[in-house]
């Protein structure tokens, strides 16, 4: 049975008296339901509205929709497949109210590790996926951990979290790309690890698929199971959590551990693509995937958001781009227009928000 | 209070993507001009008719790459049956991939890139050249042989120019030389580094004493150059893989008093108020080694295959460096601006 977390929040707040919220967790009744239910899936409706602009603006050849052939929508989603798969992990981390800055470094470590163990360390794809996925869960667990018990902010922690592992992934590296060759012997990788650069049956890439695939297991994780409740409740309101019996730390550490290995998995799915490892892959990828999660619905103060508003919100980007580029529009103001997604998405979600601004 | 149905959207979003993904065409297909022009390089060409060619750049955040743009612009204005569109790769492989994709989608009738690295983005360049879409490659090639032609400068022979200046003509009694060394993971920082050693060599008492990376940044190179000055006071010629380094290396020397007492040699020259050819008009720098930008021979080799329907073209085309120095920083600067 689901409890809505946000009521749990609520309930608490009110019963003791002695010990009042601060002002900005203050608790106000929903001044628009209907928009509330609009505002939780506003990437979903931004992106069928921007999916339906892309078909109207779309160069045509031939009287071919350019934007709706198969290997545009598939383009499009492989663009977006990295990012968004950090997005995914970065969701509950926000919504168990961190944030986590390292997202992008650990890409960038992930994908010389796998290469290196590969490579030089003569593992099997396997192997080496597996271990560098465990690698990404202990960077995170570590850093949630550090956060949790030095009661370091998860800002500052992540902060930290990004010079290390852009610096282990440059010292691991020797500061050089790795380049992977397919084959058997030394200094080849295992040709099975090229799949993740295939597509299925010549269109659907395999990192778009590992994507949407992640992002169906987060929702059900997130919304199905004791774990998903906990994490929104913790993020809601940390000590009414922890009164209701919740181990706060555990919950925490564990949202860091599934970012962690959302990077790893992205960070191998790089070097799977681009056949070929480069230490500082993956810079700014944070701030992509926050901007992903923003427009996704989900609130920086946490308690609040949907694995499916990420997902949607990852790919209204992703198409937003391609229209405007496949129209040749300057790709500077590209980023004029996601700006102003970012704002507008914010500041739709602020005004059908249960909390009003101090 | 009943679960809410969460899943729904998240299920119909995935349908519908591969739904969408697998049900639409592909629109290529126009093999009927083909015919007209047996053996020509582009399946589309002739004249008096309108190209697409689609420029995805590697980085617009740098100056060079900016340049280049401006050069690409300047020179297609030349070339009035072409409209060239520029995708900025923004420095990540990833966002290049999918820059070319999109070319292919509007099926441009050429693609010209630079490749912001080599190997990732070799698959993408591939499936365009064999699709019959012919690729000039910009100052930076892919990993196989998959395109048509290449144009760009010898950063061997341009790093080995500069040596071969400082050897002559800055430092002909020898002395002491540090090498500011771009990012230690690319190859024009590899090469030019080379290229410099293997000039300097020319004159056996020369000594280079210092080879330090500076990542291409001039804050860095200030930095670097700083502490190399402290410990090595008997440097008389420092040698920058880049301008802003170069540059970097001029505010070091300045910061101890000791600007004008060692040469700074560059590289890039762009005559922009902000770059190399500036520089070494004002003083700054000693001077700076051309690195051309080629658009200039990458539209004439479009117009080639294009209009001409050319069958053939040359493979490499290397454009050569100009030497910059107070005599003709002026002229550079005044030609570019034309």
């Amino acid at each position: 049975m689901t409890t809505e977390p946000t009521e749990i929040a609520e309930d608490v707040v009110e019963s003791p008296p002695d010990a009042p919220a601060p002002k900005s967790r203050t608790r106000v009744t929903v001044r628009w339901p209907r928009l509330s239910l609009l505002v939780r899936f506003q990437s979903v409706l931004g992106l069928v509205l921007v999916l339906l602009g892309g078909i109207a603006f779309s160069p045509r050849h031939n009287g071919a929709i350019l934007f709706l052939t198969a290997d545009n929508l598939a383009n499009i989603v492989r663009s977006v497949s990295e990012t968004g798969i950090i997005a995914v992990g970065m969701t509950f981390v926000i919504i168990a109210g961190g944030i986590d800055l390292s997202v992008g470094a650990v890409l960038g470590l992930a994908g010389i590790l796998v290469a290196r163990l590969m490579v030089d360390g003569g593992w099997g794809a396997v192997a080496a996926i597996a271990a560098v996925l465990v690698a990404g869960l202990v960077f995170g667990l570590v850093q949630g951990a550090v956060s949790t018990t030095m009661r370091i902010q998860a800002f500052v922690v992540t902060l930290a979290g990004l010079q290390l592992a852009r610096g282990l992934a440059r010292i691991i590296s020797g500061d050089k790309f790795i380049s992977i060759g397919y084959g058997h012997g030394p200094g080849l990788a295992p040709p099975s690890f090229a799949v993740l650069g295939d597509r299925v049956g010549q269109v659907l890439p395999v990192s778009a698929l590992v994507f949407l695939a992640v992002g169906a297991a987060a929702s059900v994780v997130l919304n199905t199971t004791r774990f998903g409740r906990h994490v929104f409740a913790v993020g809601g309101n940390e000590r009414a959590a922890r009164l209701s019996g919740i181990n706060v730390r555990r919950i925490k550490i564990a949202t860091f551990a599934i970012c962690g290995l959302t990077a790893a998995l992205s960070g191998i799915l790089d070097a799977g693509q681009l056949n070929f490892a480069n230490p500082n892959s993956g810079t700014g990828y944070e701030l992509a995937a926050i901007a992903a999660v923003v427009i996704g619905g989900t609130s920086l103060f946490g308690g609040e958001g949907t694995v499916v508003g990420t997902l949607a919100g990852a790919l209204l980007l992703g198409s937003l781009n391609n229209i405007l580029q496949l129209n040749n529009v300057n790709a500077n103001l590209q980023l004029v227009v996601t700006a102003t997604i970012i704002v507008a998405a914010a500041a739709l979600q602020n005004l059908a928000s249960r909390r009003r601004a101090p | 209070m009943p679960t809410r149905p969460r899943l729904r959207p998240m299920v119909l979003l995935a349908v519908g993507v591969l739904v969408l993904t697998s049900a639409c065409s592909d629109g290529t297909g126009n093999t009927a001009e083909a015919a007209a022009h047996p053996g020509a390089l582009a399946k589309n060409c002739g004249t008096n008719k309108k190209f697409t060619i689609g420029f995805a750049q590697a980085n617009n955040a740098e100056p060079y790459r900016q340049r280049v743009n401006a050069d690409l612009l300047k020179a297609a204005k030349n070339y009035p049956d072409f409209e060239l569109t520029i995708a900025d790769g923004q420095g990540d492989s990833n966002k290049q991939i999918s820059d070319v994709a999109n070319f292919q989608t509007q099926q441009v009738d050429l693609l010209m890139i630079s490749p912001f690295e080599a190997q990732p983005l070799t698959p993408a360049v591939t499936q365009v050249y064999q699709k019959r879409i012919p690729v000039i490659e910009l100052d930076r090639q892919t990993a196989n042989d998959q395109y048509t032609a290449f144009v760009g400068g010898d950063n061997k022979a341009i790093g080995k120019a500069a040596g071969e200046y400082v050897a002559k003509t800055v430092l002909p009694d020898g002395g002491d030389v540090a090498i500011l060394q771009g990012l230690t993971s690319t190859t024009p920082a590899i090469q030019r580094t080379e290229g410099f050693q293997e000039g300097a060599k020319s004159n056996p008492k020369i000594k280079v004493i210092a080879v330090q990376p500076a990542d291409w940044l001039p804050d860095k190179a200030q930095t670097v150059f700083d502490a190399m000055l402290r410990a090595n006071p008997t440097i008389k010629a420092v040698y920058a893989n880049n301008d802003l380094m170069a540059n970097g290396a001029y505010l070091a020397l300045k910061g101890q008093n000791k600007a004008g007492q060692v040469a700074i040699i560059g590289t890039d020259g762009l005559p922009d108020p902000a770059g190399g050819a500036q520089a070494v008009l004002n003083g700054q720098m000693t001077a700076t080694f051309v690195y051309p930008t080629g658009a200039e021979a990458a539209l004439q080799l479009a117009k080639q295959i294009l209009v001409d329907c050319a069958t053939s073209v040359s493979r490499n085309t290397i454009v050569d460096t100009t030497l910059i120095t107070k005599d003709n920083a002026q002229a550079v600067i005044t030609k570019a601006a034309n």
